[in-house]
């Protein structure tokens, strides 16, 4: 299935880049993620946990960027397995200066498997919407400094096999200090609610793979 | 044939369990099933814009929402056109979810799935769907009218113009003595069954099976369609008809939206899932009948002989039509009724409207064509000066005519060729029945009482029992019990009762040990439905059929056994014996133990059939070339034609001219529906298709606004008659065997509903001296059209009585 959509940031290309792909601030502003941890170069694993009514429970997965065009573009690749489904998103951003900010403009394509698919893709949709935009409102929140101050960064030494194994420096675990838990939308982000983009794709795999797990209590 | 059974009032053996709440109806299944609800339409015409969920997701227990996007393959396709015709020019059909446009109030656009159905029903109520509202066409003069379209692809709202013609009857108008022009109308309404449609679904991943409980009419067919628009194989599913808590016609329609989406809600979702129409949901989107423009010119002799009859109907047949032309085919064939018309024309222009589709409704068009014909017998007797009764004698069929063909083509794409029938018979019984001549007393009686009376009568001819085909199967088992199944659905009308009859009457058993399934394709997979009084008729004879199978197969095992000729054979209360030797017999279910060879015995009856029992024939084989193990046969009746029944009804109305309350104080039946089965079962039909026939007449409508909502779509607003208001009903049989089938049956199911309208608004008439030309009839619009000067002042001068009914307002 297909999310497109847009939605203009309050900063400058270069300043939303840095946002929302700052692991450190990703962790804090996706919807319900637990932790986000970097596990090489542009390749994080993350854990979300989601709260919305029909639709919670908690996943892991994985994401990785490729085709960097920094300010300008970049596509994000994201993955989750649960036992009984799993979901598979490629979503190619692109950041474009506007008249006092960014429009953030991407096209989600999403592969879906799984009993979760038989739940009726508005269901899934309008999670999807409503994540997003919980999402870049809390960025927006960054961008304009009134966001919660980090949660405490915790460096973690692990010792993964694999030999593409990245330098311990890039190592690290970043968590966020208030969990969201679904619920509403601040009204003065429903201009946001215009699909899932970056973040808001990560938190809409969340929500499907913390489906499939929601569904096996 | 005859034996004690057949004929006898045999008390109906499924009413202990029905009336003692030990029926098992669709609500009655699977108490664990998730429930579905479904977000309905509230507009008659608008264009779907956008459906927003977000409202819904936080409802505790919700677990999925369906919408057009979320149907895939041939179910995304549009829903089928069950009876294609070519004068069906423009057939059109809604998606099990609509897609673009809606067309009617009650259109399913969502369809929720959540633990239960408060759930269900509370989420579907948070979902916000934008609609951008489009021009209606309500009603069948809108429609003709053309204003509007409700598909845009067919602007003048015809979907088609069915025609019939027997001659030219422009030339034979012209050629007659005297003509009539007139226009009448009939009115909406629905069969209401107490219990609505219902779809349960179970779905079996290891078997990859799926098994449908659906209130249906025709579960073969329900079972093809879903095969087909969920693509399974047929053997994959198993489509059930429990107890059905009445039908009328409504629920021969399939397959509806629910019978498509709640088992694919069950496949999607691992769990059984259910819905359970709530009575709103039925009057907004199941089905209703009836509404007709009919515009009459007929042509007359002096003696009030028809010499030409020429009909244009204007048929509204809702937002879509998936059951074809039937209804339109129906009227324009039946509406002739027992009369020789030498030249008719008939063209039925079936329009679309922005309202809930038309399909049939027990009587299926033949209460419009009787009202249309037996209209036409009044109005001829009041121009003439002749009694109505004597008008309508000097036009009847004559019994030396059968078989007499109209030259006319029927719904089942046969020739209306009436079998066999004797109308004058009717009519005399009616006359005598309801004591027709002495109207003047009774008139003069009532007048005393402050009250008008008034007499009318109708006849009608009821093509019943089309094919193409019905099944039978009759097993015995060692136990003596006698299985017999057929795939044709009830609803309450008696089939077990009915069809034990028969077969015990056949296979010369007790009746106890019979025992009948019906409605269910894991016992018999080929069957057409339950439809046009064609029970009895189709059912009846194949299972008649089988039974004799069987019984032939029995007396020839015993022959061998008894060392007798099949011929000297009789079977009685389960014993097969040879004739006048007493001493000499074997149960039956001797005999079906010994039909199935056995290597080994698994009880003592077993035994009998094991190969050290006793001495066999070694020069045969066990089971002989040809024949096949266990006492049991199938077999199939498929009629080469419609058979058609006949009847006529008599009514008396008086009408208290203060409140202009309408009471039926006298209803007399006399009906001919071939060798009866079971008397007690026929006239129950008739009882029952009366009170209906009774509601047509006087209370029930549709009341549809401009904008094409249901004002009155509950039992608060939709009038029905209660006991207190349907008469006691008097009835003679007279019984014209059918020669096209063994059994000599003919249909018994729709009689009673259809003369009703039409000898109602007769009697209406003649009380008050004022012309009828709609009906329903309230006593508000009764007041009004006695009032209004504009109203078409009548009477019916008999010879037999002086015109004191000068319409007793003026």
């Amino acid at each position: 299935m297909n999310l497109d959509g847009s939605a203009v940031l309050s900063a400058p290309p270069e300043e939303v880049w840095a946002v929302i792909t700052d692991p450190a601030v990703l962790a804090r502003t996706i919807p319900g993620c637990v932790s986000l941890e970097q596990v090489g170069e542009d390749s994080y694993r993350m854990h979300v946990a989601v709260g919305v009514g029909a639709i919670r429970g908690s996943y892991a997965g994985e994401v990785h960027l490729t085709d960097q065009q920094r300010p300008s573009s970049y596509v994000m690749h994201a993955s989750g397995a649960g036992a009984p489904g799993q979901v598979r998103a490629t979503v190619p951003i692109s950041l474009e200066a506007v008249d006092g900010g960014t429009r953030v403009t991407y096209s989600a394509d999403a592969v879906v498997g799984g009993p979760v698919a038989g739940v009726g893709q508005r269901m899934i949709t309008g999670v999807a919407k409503r994540m997003a935009g919980q999402f870049f409102s809390a960025i927006d929140a960054e961008l304009a400094g009134t966001a919660p101050t980090a949660g405490p960064v915790e460096a973690v030494v692990s010792t993964t096999d694999g030999s593409a194994e990245p330098p311990p420096a890039l190592r690290t675990t970043f968590t966020n200090p208030a969990v969201a838990t679904g619920g509403w939308v601040p009204t003065e982000a429903r201009p946001l609610l215009v699909g899932a983009a970056g973040g808001g794709v990560l938190a809409l795999v969340g929500v499907w793979i913390g489906y499939l797990l929601g569904r096996r209590r | 044939m005859t034996t004690k059974l057949f004929g006898e009032p045999v008390r109906r053996r499924e009413d202990a369990r029905l009336i003692i709440g030990q029926g098992r109806y669709l609500d009655d299944i699977g108490a664990d099933a998730h429930a579905a609800a479904f977000l309905r339409s509230p507009y008659a015409h608008a264009r779907v814009v956008d459906i927003d969920v977000t409202g819904a997701l936080d409802v505790e227990g919700l677990l999925a929402i369906y919408t057009y996007a979320d149907l895939t393959g041939p179910l995304a396709e549009p829903l089928p056109v069950l009876i294609p015709h070519p004068q069906l020019t423009h057939p059109r059909t809604g998606y099990p979810l609509a897609k673009d446009v809606v067309q009617h109030v009650g259109e399913a656009v969502v369809m929720v799935v959540a633990t239960d159905r408060y759930v269900a029903e509370d989420a579907a109520a948070l979902i916000e769907v934008t609609y951008e509202e489009l021009p209606v066409v309500v009603g069948v003069d809108a429609a003709r009218a053309a204003l509007h379209a409700v598909h845009e692809d067919v602007p003048d709202n015809v979907a088609a113009r069915h025609h019939q013609e027997t001659g030219d009857v422009a030339v034979a108008l012209a050629a007659s003595a005297h003509t009539l022009s007139f226009t009448q109308y009939v009115e909406r309404s629905a069969a209401m069954p107490m219990e609505g449609k219902g779809v349960h679904a179970r779905w079996d991943a290891d078997d990859k099976a799926l098994r449908v409980y659906t209130s249906t009419q025709a579960s073969t067919s329900v079972r093809a369609a879903i095969a087909a628009k969920l693509q399974l194989s047929l053997e994959k599913v198993e489509v059930i008809a429990p107890d059905v808590g009445g039908g009328f016609g409504v629920k021969i329609v399939h397959p509806w939206p629910e019978e498509l989406l709640v088992p694919m809600a069950a496949i999607a979702l691992g769990h059984e899932v259910k819905w359970t129409e709530d009575r709103r949901e039925h009057f907004i989107s199941s089905a209703h009948e009836r509404q007709q423009r009919q515009e009459i010119t007929v042509g007359y002799d002096d003696g009030g002989r028809v010499t030409a009859l020429d009909v244009h109907i204007w048929h509204d047949n809702g937002a879509y039509t998936p059951y074809g032309i039937i209804i339109p085919i129906v009227t324009a064939t039946q509406l002739v009724g027992p009369y020789a018309v030498p030249v008719y024309r008939v063209q039925v222009d079936s329009v679309f409207t922005n309202t809930v589709i038309v399909t049939p409704y027990r009587g299926a068009g033949r209460p419009q064509g009787c009202f249309a014909m037996e209209r036409t017998m009044d109005r001829i007797a009041q121009e003439r000066g002749i009694d109505r009764a004597e008008v309508r004698s000097r036009n009847l069929i004559q019994v030396d005519q059968f078989p007499y063909d109209q030259h006319l083509t029927f719904q089942d794409g046969r020739p209306v060729i009436y079998d066999s029938g004797d109308y004058v018979g009717l009519m005399d019984k009616l006359k005598a029945l309801i004591d027709w001549d002495s109207v003047v007393e009774r008139r003069a009686d009532a007048e005393a009482r402050g009250r008008l009376l008034g007499i009318g009568m109708a006849m009608y001819v009821e093509g019943t029992g089309p094919g193409p085909y019905e099944g039978g199967h009759v097993q015995v088992l060692g136990s003596g019990k006698v299985l017999v199944s057929t795939g044709l659905t009830s609803q309450g009308q008696g089939h077990e009762t009915v069809f034990a009859q028969l077969v015990a009457s056949e296979l010369g058993v007790p009746m106890e040990d019979v025992e009948v399934t019906t409605g269910d394709t894991r016992r018999f997979g080929y069957a057409v439905g339950t439809f046009a009084s064609r029970a009895a008729v189709m059912s009846g004879n194949a299972v008649a059929l089988a039974a004799r199978g069987v019984r032939e197969k029995a007396l020839r095992i015993a022959a061998d056994v008894l060392e007798a000729e099949p011929a000297d054979l009789v079977i009685e209360d389960g014993l097969v014996q040879v004739k006048g030797v007493p001493g000499t017999s074997i149960p039956l279910r001797t005999v079906a133990v010994l039909s199935n060879p056995l290597r080994y015995a698994f009880d003592e009856a077993a035994k009998q059939a094991t190969q050290f029992a006793g001495p066999g024939d070694n020069s045969k084989p066990p089971v002989a070339v040809g024949d096949a193990p266990g006492l049991e046969h199938t077999d199939y009746y498929s009629p080469i034609r419609s058979t058609f029944a006949s009847g006529a009804h008599a009514v008396v109305v008086e009408i208290d001219p203060a409140t202009w309350e309408i009471d039926v104080v006298q209803y007399a039946v006399v009906h001919d529906c071939g060798n009866v089965v079971n008397p007690m079962i026929v006239e129950g039909q008739v009882h029952g298709g009366v009170a209906q026939g009774v509601g047509g007449a006087l209370y029930e409508r549709m009341a549809y606004d401009a904008d094409g909502q249901l004002q009155n779509a509950s039992f608060m607003d939709f009038l029905m008659p209660y006991a207190s208001e349907v008469p006691p009903v008097v009835i003679d049989h007279q019984e014209t065997a059918s020669p096209l089938n063994p059994l000599g049956l003919k249909g018994a199911g729709e009689a009673g509903v259809i003369p009703g309208s039409a000898a109602i608004a007769s009697a209406i008439e003649d009380a008050v001296g004022r012309r009828i030309a709609a009906m329903p009839i309230s006593p508000t619009e009764l007041y009004d059209l006695v009032r209004s000067s504009a109203a078409d002042r009548v009477t019916n001068t008999d010879p037999t009585l002086p015109t004191l009914n000068t319409g007793a307002m003026a």
